[in-house]
């Protein structure tokens, strides 16, 4: 009973910051009410009871977004001075009837789905029973290294391809300077990295370790570890540079060298492509796709090709 | 009885968030807003907790872990903001 009262709760303010979030006053208040609401969507997956998704969740919304809104917010203000960033334009009376009838038919749907189909899918119990043979306890780790190995290489390949895009399109000078806070020499910002540098490097190394048989994985562990990048990034401890260097470039590609290679050399064993020899090679895997994800993410968060560190007194 | 205590514990933290959540709606400055925000992660790690204690899904801890660790990344973007009232029209 309290159970749905409680997710009825998170419903409505979900539905309430999301309003908030496309139609607020301001940019600053759509950006906090963003952050907001991902706090509230990391409940409403531990309410789903899906912890995965909540760690994704938190790594990527705490860690990235929020503080990629929040730069950007900053550029357009340092840009436009004078021009107040609330928003202006007519909204269309359209608007509403619409969002009220797509919101009707994802209810419907979901109720649809609830009532019609109580049983899981055979399929997935099939992987499930599968999955008992071998050494992985955790299933979605099992099903996206060992069923779905292509779909995951490639999304490691869309990842390279979006930071090529990016790197391609940005005008590294404009962002240097704004994307660094305001005092980064301050004692207390000296103390606060000395504390989460560490913590974020073992806690994303804990993530990974633990995808093998708890929630976790190569996703959340970069997830993290490219928010340990953005912190270093926003204190001007690591900053942009044009010069390319080969150990971040073998950074980037190497979560997908590594799979395609460990996955191809299978072929030589006369294996299917992408059949895994061990459990060695799922750790190896993780960890080289953690370091490319957690590099990818803070490239494009800094808006460049290199990273080059800066000494401080 | 910690069937029921549980529970009841997380929404009184929703409804506490819900509560603050005019606090960010109404501002009036944009430190009002962000501070309200930042609050709002530690409820959500509360409830966190609570959850997993309740719902027995212990993963749940390494999420509250996650929001405590990443919350200062927030405030540390934030202090690079230039000075000034978030004073749009039809506020208040």
């Amino acid at each position: 009973m309290l159970g749905i009262v409680l997710d009825l709760v998170i419903i409505a303010s979900l539905i309430a910051l999301a309003i908030q979030v496309v139609s607020g006053a301001s940019l600053f208040r759509g950006i906090i009410h963003f952050i907001v609401m991902g706090l509230t969507l990391a409940l409403a997956w531990a309410r789903l009871g899906a912890p995965d998704l909540a760690m994704a969740e938190a790594a990527i919304g705490a860690g990235v977004t929020g503080a990629l809104m929040m730069v950007a917010y900053r550029r357009l203000v340092e840009i436009t001075p004078d021009h107040n960033p609330s928003r202006t334009g007519s909204r269309s009376r359209l608007a509403l009837p619409i969002a009220v009838g797509a919101g009707g038919l994802v209810g419907l749907l979901g109720l649809g789905a609830t009532l019609s189909d109580p049983e899981p899918g055979l399929a997935g119990l099939a992987v499930l029973e599968a999955l008992q043979d071998e050494a992985l306890g955790n299933p979605i780790t099992g099903v996206l290294l060992l069923y779905r190995g292509l779909d995951t290489l490639l999304e490691i390949a869309v990842l390279l391809t979006a930071f090529l895009a990016a790197v391609a399109v940005t005008r590294r000078e404009d962002l240097d300077y704004s994307i660094t806070t305001r005092d980064p020499h301050t004692p207390l910002v000296g103390a606060l990295l000395a504390i989460i540098v560490p913590l974020t490097v073992l806690v994303s190394v804990h993530l990974l370790k633990a995808g093998s048989h708890d929630p976790g994985g190569a996703f959340q562990a970069g997830a993290v570890l490219a928010a340990c990048g953005v912190l270093l990034v926003l204190t001007s401890r690591v900053s942009a540079s044009s010069q390319s260097r080969p150990l971040i470039g073998l950074g980037i590609v190497a979560g997908l060298i590594s799979f395609s290679l460990i996955g191809l050399a299978a072929m030589l064993r006369g294996e299917p492509p992408m059949a895994l020899p061990g459990m060695w090679a799922v750790y190896f895997i993780e960890t080289a796709m953690m370091l490319s994800i957690a590099l990818t993410l803070v490239l494009l968060f800094a808006g460049t090709e290199s990273l080059r560190r800066n000494q401080h007194g | 009885m910690i069937d029921v205590a549980l529970p009841a514990i997380v929404l009184f933290l929703l409804l506490n968030l819900v509560a603050g959540m005019i606090r960010v709606y109404r501002g009036p400055t944009l430190a009002d807003r962000m501070l309200a925000a930042l609050l709002f992660s530690t409820t959500t790690v509360a409830s966190l907790l609570i959850l997993a204690e309740w719902m027995a899904i212990p993963a749940l801890r390494n999420v509250a872990l996650l929001f405590v660790m990443l919350a200062s990344i927030l405030s540390l973007a934030f202090t690079g903001l230039p000075d000034r009232h978030d004073d749009e029209a039809g506020d208040s």
